[in-house]
């Protein structure tokens, strides 16, 4: 697990350009899995982060995108690493996100409806007061 | 061209599914179905053509060998069915490889020590045999099938166009073509089949047409009688079948008939009562052949099959697959050839079915019933012919009969049709003027079922006789010549009777309306019933007639008929009985032609060896003659092997032949002596062979005329001379017009006893059987009544108190914990995956902080 968030720490604790740089020219030539994990994960979080914590149920909804994104970015580098390693089938990765895309595309547009529909019953889009689900 | 045989059957099995499947969903006029049904068998007639053809006269023709289609692409691995042991016929095997060594250690000798006659000591160990058993599907092209490819596609073409003129107007037009075109499938994969497998199956398969075909006018009680009759006679011989056919592949380890053939070849003779393996295969596939082919113990289904249709009768009941059986007992020659037992069980059994069945044939008034009995005479003939030995005149016999008896079916019909469905023959007469085709047709078909000298039927009855009497291969032949000579007399009276009746004499028809007609609308007429098909106007298969409406050929005039003939109409009411006769449609009457035209002609190809001064040899026309087409499948117990392809062995040798072979190459006569020879006895009272053959010539066409002129003088000069005699011979007359009470005799000893077998069976079920269940079921529920007391007041009680308590206890807990907020769920759902999380990397967590 320590290991998981090893990149993160030394990211976190570069010091100077320099070595920054050292670093990015380093990540162009290696391509390395974990900075790419380590933002996903980043991501993922913050859309938990805002799936649970806010009100306004669209921004609920962009959450959900992030979390999405956090997965498309996944399979990009799954893809892209699998790609230099050699696999011959690595393309599928891309396949998937384009699935995902076209899923939350479809998913948000049937959101919406939802939150329009719930809008004019409820007269509100703040999900503490829609307690719908109880019954 | 023989690569595409495989189609031969495909293509009637097609036009079937579409006419079957298609016709009644997509209303096909019956020009479409007719068309199909017509169209594939003609395809198929003219590939069975071009097939027989390349196969027996093309550049590259493989005649005599067999062609099985697998060995040129179409193969199809149909039972792959393993390792089977060989553990029947032991004794056999044993006695071959005996055989073998002895003839190997005799080759070895010098001539000296072999002119000693040493006796020669061979061990041979009973050893377990295997086989790899594959059975394959696939079709053999060889001189016996392509005959009865021909047969059956070329006989069968003509009677599916006069049927579609003899069904117009049935609205199970559809259904019969269908029928139809099956059987013709399932004909066809019986005879074109490469393995006894695919002859089985094609066996059922024409069963079942036959069942079909004969149960078409299935709401009439007595067609479906007939065709539950007819199935289940089958059924027994279908057993003797199916046992030999197990007993093949058990001493064989294989069906395929090449195979099998070339083993059995050099089995040891079974001599009269010796019962080896081949005499009990011969036995089954015998007693399949009879019921096939309606031979004595179970003939009793064919005339009863004559409820179907006609075309149906020509088709199955004469022309095709009643000769089955023939076909069976030929293909297998070897296994009958080694079984002396057989043969003469064989020729017993036709001549005895020759000779009952022509006697019955006398009295029938039914024209149908007449020429039923007829076949069942004529396939006696074959059998007789297959027991003495002379199989190839048996098929030449199968041959001749198709065509002249599937005229004399389908002049029949044509009659029926013109008569307005009357089968009657004391309602019919002088018919000669009205219906002049249907009447010189059937002229050809009568001079040739009576043997007059140019007309098929005369060379091959002729050429059954004379085997009979000539035979070498079993005792007793000249009783067999004997009753088939009488047979062949009644044949000529019975047929002369019919002629006389139908056609010639006084007109009878305008007397009445009516009779014992078999057809399905005068049956219902009979009753004072509406038309059978108008009772039941839902059922979609049945003509649409509506009561009283005129039923007869839609070609025709009502209103005229009502002008001219309106006397019948005032005391009849309806359409039946006293109907002027009519010449039927030309899709009847060209059939007609084309097999009078056979039945005339198809004799000379198999012109006996008795006219060799006039065509310069026993058997001229090479491969066009039939014996010498057929030769190369025949198996000659005289050399043990299979007759070469120009051989020109005669079928059964004559003594003098015979003696000369046993001289000249030390051969042991195969059948040892078999007593009084009738042929050999005038043989040698005349010191000529070609007198003898030429006396036994004569004194069939002086049968066949004698018979004639009897008819004639009954029933053409003396009328009142038939009543009179019938009076004289009353019992005989009886006797011979209740078909000698063996249907009454099976109802009585068979019939009766299985339904009293069953009754008492089902009483035990009833009593006994349904007695102890319906006690325990009592028990049960007696015990049911007290264990539900126990669990409703008892167990219920208690779990209510439980859950009612726990749930009092619990329900606000778990209330609270649905909030209904979405967030609520999610964090709950989000804890869960992080604890899920936590536990999968539960020992990376516990390594990475160890370190």
């Amino acid at each position: 697990m320590l290991n998981f968030f090893n990149p993160i720490v030394t990211l976190l604790l570069q010091e100077g350009l320099r070595a920054r740089f050292d670093l990015m020219r380093y990540a162009a030539a290696n391509p390395d899995l974990s900075k790419f994990l380590v933002i996903g994960a980043l991501l993922f979080i913050i859309g938990v982060a805002g799936v649970l914590t806010r009100r306004n149920i669209i921004v609920i909804f962009m959450s959900i995108e992030l979390i999405l994104n956090a997965a498309n970015l996944n399979f990009i580098a799954f893809s892209r690493y699998l790609h230099e390693m050699g696999s011959v089938n690595a393309a599928a990765g891309q396949i998937f996100t384009v699935f995902v895309i076209v899923v939350a595309a479809a998913e948000a547009a049937i959101g919406l409806g939802i939150v329009i529909a719930l809008y004019r019953n409820k007269e509100t889009i703040w999900v503490d007061e829609i307690d719908l689900l109880k019954w | 061209m023989q690569k595409y045989i495989w189609l031969v059957p495909l293509l009637p099995l097609i036009g079937a599914a579409i006419n079957g499947l298609l016709g009644r969903k997509l209303r096909f006029s019956e020009r479409l179905i007719g068309g199909i049904a017509v169209g594939s068998v003609a395809l198929s007639f003219l590939i069975s053509v071009a097939a027989v053809y390349s196969y027996g006269f093309g550049g590259h023709a493989e005649w005599p060998k067999p062609y099985v289609t697998s060995q040129d692409g179409f193969s199809f691995n149909w039972i792959p069915g393993g390792m089977v042991s060989i553990n029947q016929g032991i004794q056999e095997h044993m006695a071959v490889e005996v055989h073998k060594k002895a003839e190997e250690q005799l080759a070895a000798m010098t001539p000296e020590e072999r002119a000693q006659r040493p006796a020669i000591l061979i061990g041979v160990a009973e050893t377990p045999r295997f086989a790899l058993l594959n059975i394959e599907w696939s079709y053999q092209l060889d001189p016996l099938s392509s005959i009865f490819m021909l047969i059956v596609t070329g006989v069968g073409l003509c009677i599916f166009v006069f049927a579609t003129g003899y069904m117009h107007g049935e609205a199970g037009f559809y259904r019969f073509f269908a029928y139809m075109g099956l059987f013709m499938f399932a004909m066809l994969v019986l005879v074109m089949g490469s393995n006894f497998l695919m002859m089985f199956v094609g066996w059922e398969g024409v069963g079942l047409c036959s069942y079909l075909l004969i149960g078409y006018y299935f709401d009439r009680q007595e067609a479906a009688n007939a065709s539950r009759k007819a199935f289940i006679t089958n059924r027994v011989g279908d057993f003797g079948f199916a046992l030999a056919i197990f007993g093949i592949i058990a001493a064989f380890g294989s069906a395929q008939y090449t195979e099998v053939f070339e083993q059995a070849k050099s089995f040891p003779i079974e001599l009269l009562g010796h019962w080896g393996i081949l005499s009990w295969i011969a036995l089954g596939l015998f007693v399949g052949a009879c019921g096939k082919s309606a031979q004595l113990p179970l003939h009793v289904w064919l005339p009863d099959a004559m409820a179907g249709p006609t075309p149906v009768s020509a088709l199955i009941h004469a022309a095709t697959m009643v000769t089955a059986g023939l076909y069976m007992v030929t293909r297998t020659n070897v296994i009958f050839q080694h079984s002396q037992t057989m043969l003469l069980v064989v020729a017993l059994v036709g001549a005895a079915t020759a000779i009952f069945a022509a006697t019955i044939g006398i009295t029938q008034n039914d024209i149908k019933k007449v020429l039923a009995y007829s076949t069942v005479s004529q396939l006696g003939f074959m059998f007789m012919a297959c027991g003495v030995g002379a199989f190839v005149i048996a098929i030449f016999h199968v041959m001749t009969h198709a065509f002249f008896k599937a005229l004399m079916f389908l002049g029949a019909g044509s009659v029926i049709h013109g008569m307005h469905h009357e089968q009657d023959m004391r309602r019919m007469g002088g018919l000669k003027k009205y219906m002049p085709y249907t009447y010189w047709t059937f002229f050809a078909g009568w001079l040739a079922i009576c043997g007059i000298i140019p007309f098929s039927g005369f060379w091959s009855k002729d050429e059954i006789l004379w085997n009979a009497a000539s035979t070498t291969y079993i005792p007793l032949g000249w009783i067999v010549w004997l009753v088939g000579t009488i047979a062949a007399t009644c044949t000529a009276f019975y047929m002369t009777r019919l002629m006389a009746m139908t056609f010639w004499g006084k007109e009878r028809f305008l007397a009445g309306a009516g009779g014992e007609a078999d057809e399905a609308h005068a049956s219902a007429y009979d009753k004072g019933l509406a038309p059978h098909d108008a009772a039941l106007p839902s059922a979609g298969d049945r003509p649409r007639h509506e009561p009283g409406e005129h039923v007869g050929p839609v070609h025709e005039d009502v209103a005229h008929h009502v002008v001219t003939h309106g006397h019948a109409h005032e005391d009849g009411g309806h359409g039946h009985g006293a109907h002027v006769p009519h010449e039927s449609p030309p899709s009847m009457w060209v059939p007609l032609a084309v097999l009078a035209v056979l039945a005339v002609i198809g004799g000379f190809v198999g012109i006996g060896p008795a006219f060799r001064p006039v065509t310069g040899s026993e058997h001229p026309g090479g491969r066009l003659h039939i014996v010498n087409w057929l030769n190369p499948i025949i198996w000659n117990p005289l050399t043990r092997e299979f007759n070469t392809a120009e051989g020109g062995h005669e079928a059964p040798a004559t003594e003098a032949e015979h003696t000369e072979l046993v001289a000249g190459e030390f051969v042991q006569a195969p059948y040892r002596d078999t007593g009084f020879n009738l042929a050999h006895s005038v043989n040698n009272a005349t010191h000529n062979h070609l007198a003898t053959e030429w006396i036994f010539i004569i004194i069939s066409l002086i049968v066949a005329g004698t018979g004639i002129l009897l008819g004639f003088l009954f029933y053409v000069w003396r009328p009142q001379l038939a009543g009179i005699w019938a009076q004289r011979l009353r019992p005989l007359y009886n006797a011979s017009y209740n078909k000698y009470w063996v249907d009454e005799l099976y109802g009585l000893t068979i019939t009766r006893r299985t339904m009293d077998v069953a009754r008492g069976v089902f009483a035990f079920d009833s009593k006994l059987v349904d007695g102890i269940v319906n006690g325990l079921a009592w028990l049960s529920r007696q015990l049911s009544r007290i264990v539900g007391g126990v669990d409703k007041y008892l167990v219920d009680g208690l779990v209510n108190t439980v859950a009612a308590f726990i749930m009092r206890l619990m329900s606000p807990l778990f209330r609270a914990a649905q909030t209904g907020f979405t967030q609520n769920y999610a964090l709950v759902m989000v804890l869960g995956l992080m604890v899920a999380v936590v536990i999968f990397f539960a020992r990376d967590i516990i390594t990475a902080f160890g370190k």
